[in-house]
């Protein structure tokens, strides 16, 4: 029941941000043309589409399985992040105060379900359909990546490893956050963070693609700024996890944007061959 | 001896060197140089690894555990903190005894002397499970621990006495706490939470519902039916994924199980009063008691199967040996090494035999022992016979066998059949475990006994009684189980079982909760805050086995690093008692192990939780340890 709850609320906030956003980033007018060629753009994305919710659905199986797998070869690497980094993160929350705890609470659980979803939605408006491709592939290679990093390392993060120094401010403030965290990820898994890696994949990619949607860059900026700190100020990740989180971040828009580079290229080839650039020129 | 590290390397270089000049230039006189110089090694830092569950699981240990660690530090041993799920943590120190050190709780069965015999007792060094985890070896301890379990009274006490001021020199584990627990529970759910112990399973089957509510929380489900729901949040997860009675990396108290499992008797105090048993009889001579048990003709398993003395013997075999001698037979001729459970093995140590009399009748043949202490043995679940006799067999992986466990000790039991009070539902791992009473139980015929009428051995008038049970669920209802379900649900943290609780969604908190929390239950007014003295102490248990912690007067010295009230103040925020011996909060305890404001055998090496490093330094020399600049190190 209390998830439910949370579940409705986070729905409901993040539905109407979108509307929000969609209004002030894209725009009424750009907004219809959604409309037009909405099938050909799924068709072409559609098998990086249904990779991204099939890696979605197997991290969901996998999860349990990857848990109980890493207790057997994972590393545990915690007492090594902290000899690392040692106080960062508590000196971080040492910055504390009940507006900015609700800011970054916000952010954490609202702010990065919208963040990761509005970009979906808005490069599904455009005509060119590489933004949406190449975002669809670097959420694959983030999961996947991901999947792997938590099952060879086991590691807990700060509000679980020196609560002396860091509280757990997200769960202290809103306790029944929780019951939706725990249904995404286990405590275990904070190497590297997600939140971060996706977020910062969101963020790049809106400024390769700025000259797409202008507003769309400074406010993911922002908020990808905000989630990476979040996780930290809220003594939920380390920020080696924040760091390994935008390396991620990196390689896999690396990997998405060769991968989409090809695909078009290999396209545009085909195309070709059946005399079909002209046409693609002119839709474009 | 350590002194001159550099010196003695580079004579050992130059050893080397004239070596490699020519074999045929050494002399005999070099060779023997050469053997004398390698009988020296190099001095290594001591370092410790402190295992321990991280805080979602536990609010103190892992803070408990960076205090030490501190201390340890400072005293220049490298002690590091290492967080493990719960599962993870007694896997590896119960089962692999892959450990330094670990912070956690003593189960709460040691609380009577003779549960200290398989905890310590040096038979048990080789053992699994809560059997000597600690690699632990004193003679002295176990003629104490034969003794209290042969002799009565007066002459009992004083092994008893004897065998917590043994402990507390020689410190296989390093008693720090009893904690004071604290949980809440809606007010309207039952009445009289603060009466039950909450801390056992009993004490869940105790409670009584509140007459204006009368049920505990309305399930969602069943819209208006009269069903009434237990619900209890825990933050350990263990009990939604594995049911096995013997699978000890699995279990915290045991409590889950109890109310599935019944046994003969039960704990009731200092004694153990009759509950699969109808009664049992003692005769004792020279020494080793023989008890004739009678059953109750009434019990039955959860399958539907009757409960029998077959039943009764199989069990105590069992649990002796999982493999019942079947294990291996066909690659090797010698007898095979029996398989024990990694649980029970103390009870189960002081019965040598048991035997099937006729159909009501077991008699149990005890080593030498007093019956009071040989009752103990009848706390054991007792198993089915139909469904473990199958898991004799070596536990494998797609076919393949690894090591010597058996099927039964790694099942995880789901669907289980016991013959408690309770019976399984369902359950989702990491998530909930769903519990019913057992409308065959008879405690929950007991009922009708308490309300006049009797019981009645005939088949003809149990029906009927059963019949009358369920047409008078409300009256049942208030005199036995006040619930028609038990649901456990797993969540992530103590503040967010608090919370669960808060919002209704949770009767009460199963496992204990940060003290922390205690003002925002004392803020909500439909919250009831209970705060129970704890009989499980928080202890840091010391791997015997690995030097420098073979050595008591090692473990005695790292002992005086620890500030005990520093502890209970600053991570238990006062809901805390120090204490030096493990039986503190029973009548056995030594008067001279009592806590007068400060450690009476290994007072702390400072003031008010600040170590003082040269007293520190000092104690461990006198020990026979040194020190190589900041650093403490065993060898020479």
């Amino acid at each position: 029941m209390g998830l439910l709850d949370v579940l409705t609320q986070v729905g409901a906030v993040v539905v109407a941000l979108h509307l929000v956003a969609l209004v002030v980033v894209v725009g009424p007018k750009q907004l219809w043309t959604l409309r037009c060629g909405l099938r050909t753009k799924l068709r072409t994305i559609g098998p990086s589409l249904g990779v991204l919710v099939t890696v979605l659905l197997a991290n969901g199986v996998v999860r349990n399985v990857g848990v109980e797998l890493s207790w057997i070869i994972g590393l545990n690497i915690t007492g090594g992040i902290h000899a690392v980094e040692g106080r960062f993160v508590a000196h971080l929350q040492s910055l504390a105060t009940p507006p900015l705890t609700a800011y970054f609470g916000f952010v954490y659980v609202f702010g990065y379900v919208f963040l990761l979803t509005f970009p979906l939605v808005a490069y599904l408006v455009l005509a060119d359909t590489r933004p949406l491709h190449t975002l669809v592939v670097a959420y694959v290679v983030n999961y996947g990546l991901g999947l792997v990093c938590y099952v060879v390392f086991v590691s807990y993060g700060p509000r679980n490893f020196m609560p002396e120094l860091v509280s757990s401010l997200l769960y202290n403030s809103w306790p029944q956050s929780q019951l939706l965290t725990s249904q995404v990820n286990v405590n275990t898994n904070v190497f590297p963070s997600l939140h971060t890696s996706l977020s910062a994949t969101v963020g790049l990619l809106a400024y390769r693609y700025r000259e797409r949607f202008p507003r769309w860059l400074p406010l993911a900026a922002v908020l990808s700024i905000s989630i990476a700190v979040s996780t930290m100020y809220l003594g939920i990740h380390w920020l080696t996890d924040v760091v390994a989180g935008v390396a991620l971040a990196v390689l896999s828009v690396a990997v998405a944007m060769r991968v989409t580079n090809d695909a078009d290229r290999a396209r545009s080839r085909t195309e070709d061959s059946i005399g079909g650039r002209e046409r693609w020129r002119r839709n474009d | 001896m350590s002194s001159e590290p550099r010196a003695e390397s580079v004579r050992r270089r130059a050893v080397l060197a004239s070596l490699g000049a020519g074999a045929t230039a050494l002399g005999g006189g070099c060779v023997r140089r050469v053997r004398t110089l390698t009988g020296w090694s190099a001095a290594k830092p001591v370092q410790i690894r402190i295992k321990t569950v991280p805080v979602d699981a536990d609010p103190y240990a892992l803070r408990v555990a960076r205090s030490i660690a501190a201390w340890f530090r400072t005293a220049g041993v490298d002690a590091q903190v290492v967080p493990m799920a719960t599962q993870e943590l007694f896997r590896q120190v119960l089962l692999q005894n892959d450990f330094g050190a670990f912070v956690g709780r003593l189960p709460l069965e040691f609380r009577s002397p003779d549960a200290f015999y398989p905890l310590l007792h040096s038979r048990f060094a080789g053992a699994s499970g809560w059997q000597n985890p600690f690699g632990y070896t004193n003679l002295t301890v176990d003629e104490h621990l034969e003794t209290q379990r042969h002799r009565s009274d007066g002459a009992r006490r004083t092994a008893v006495v004897e065998l917590q001021q043994s402990l507390a020199r020689t410190q296989p584990f390093t008693v720090l706490a009893f904690p004071d627990d604290v949980r809440t529970a809606r007010a309207d759910a039952m009445r009289d939470w603060s009466h039950a112990d909450l801390s056992s399973a009993s004490g869940y089957l105790d409670l009584d519902a509140d007459p204006g509510s009368s049920v505990a929380t309305p399930t969602g489900e069943t819209g208006t039916d009269r069903t009434s729901t237990l619900r209890i949040a825990v933050t350990d997860r263990r009990a939604t994924e594995n049911l096995n009675p013997l699978a000890a990396e699995f279990r915290r108290q045991g409590g889950v199980v109890s109310l599935l499992y019944d046994s003969l008797g039960v704990p009731a105090g200092e004694s153990v009063e009759p509950r699969l048993a109808d009664s049992w009889a003692f005769t004792h001579d020279a020494g080793a008691p023989r008890a004739s048990v009678i059953l109750r003709n009434d019990a039955t398993w959860h399958d539907g199967e009757p409960v029998t003395p077959e039943d009764v013997r199989f069990t105590y075999e069992f649990l002796s040996d999982t493999s019942l001698g079947t294990a291996d037979d066909e690659t090797t001729d010698t007898p095979d090494d029996p398989v024990p459970a990694p649980r029970f093995q103390g009870r189960n140590s002081l019965v040598s035999s048991v035997r099937v009399v006729d159909s009501e009748t077991v008699a149990f043949e005890f080593v030498e022992c007093t019956p009071h202490v040989a009752t103990r043995a009848f706390t054991i679940p007792i198993l089915p016979e139909h469904v473990w006799a199958d898991r004799t067999g070596t536990a494998s992986l797609g076919g393949i066998e690894v090591g010597p466990a058996t099927e039964a000790l790694v099942t995880s039991n789901v669907p289980p059949v016991g013959s408690g009070p309770l019976q399984f539902v369902r359950n989702t791992p990491r998530e909930v475990l769903v519990l019913e009473p057992f409308p065959d139980h008879f405690l929950t015929r007991d009922i009708e006994a308490k309300s006049g009428l009797s019981m009645e051995p005939e088949d003809e008038t149990k029906q009927s009684m059963t019949a009358a049970n369920e047409s008078e669920q409300s009256l049942g209802r208030s005199a036995g189980l006040d619930f028609d379900r038990l649901v456990v649900r797993f969540v992530g943290s103590d503040e967010t079982a608090v919370e669960m609780v808060a919002d209704g969604d949770a009767s009460v908190t199963g496992t204990p909760v940060d003290a922390a929390t205690v003002p925002r239950i004392g803020r909500a007014s439909d919250l009831e805050l209970l705060v129970d003295r704890s009989n499980a102490p928080y202890v840091v248990g010391y791997n015997a086995r690995r030097p420098p912690l073979t050595n008591p007067r090692f473990r005695q010295t790292l002992a005086r690093l620890i500030d005990q009230p520093t502890i209970v103040d600053d991570v238990f925020d006062g809901y805390a008692m120090p204490a030096v011996s493990p039986l503190a909060r029973t009548d056995w305890l030594a008067s001279s192990l009592e806590w007068d404001g400060s450690n009476p055998v290994t007072p702390f090496l400072g003031n008010d939780g600040r170590l003082n490093v040269d007293r520190a330094r000092a104690a461990f020399r006198e020990v026979g340890y040194q020190y190589d600049g900041e650093a403490l190190v065993e060898g020479n």
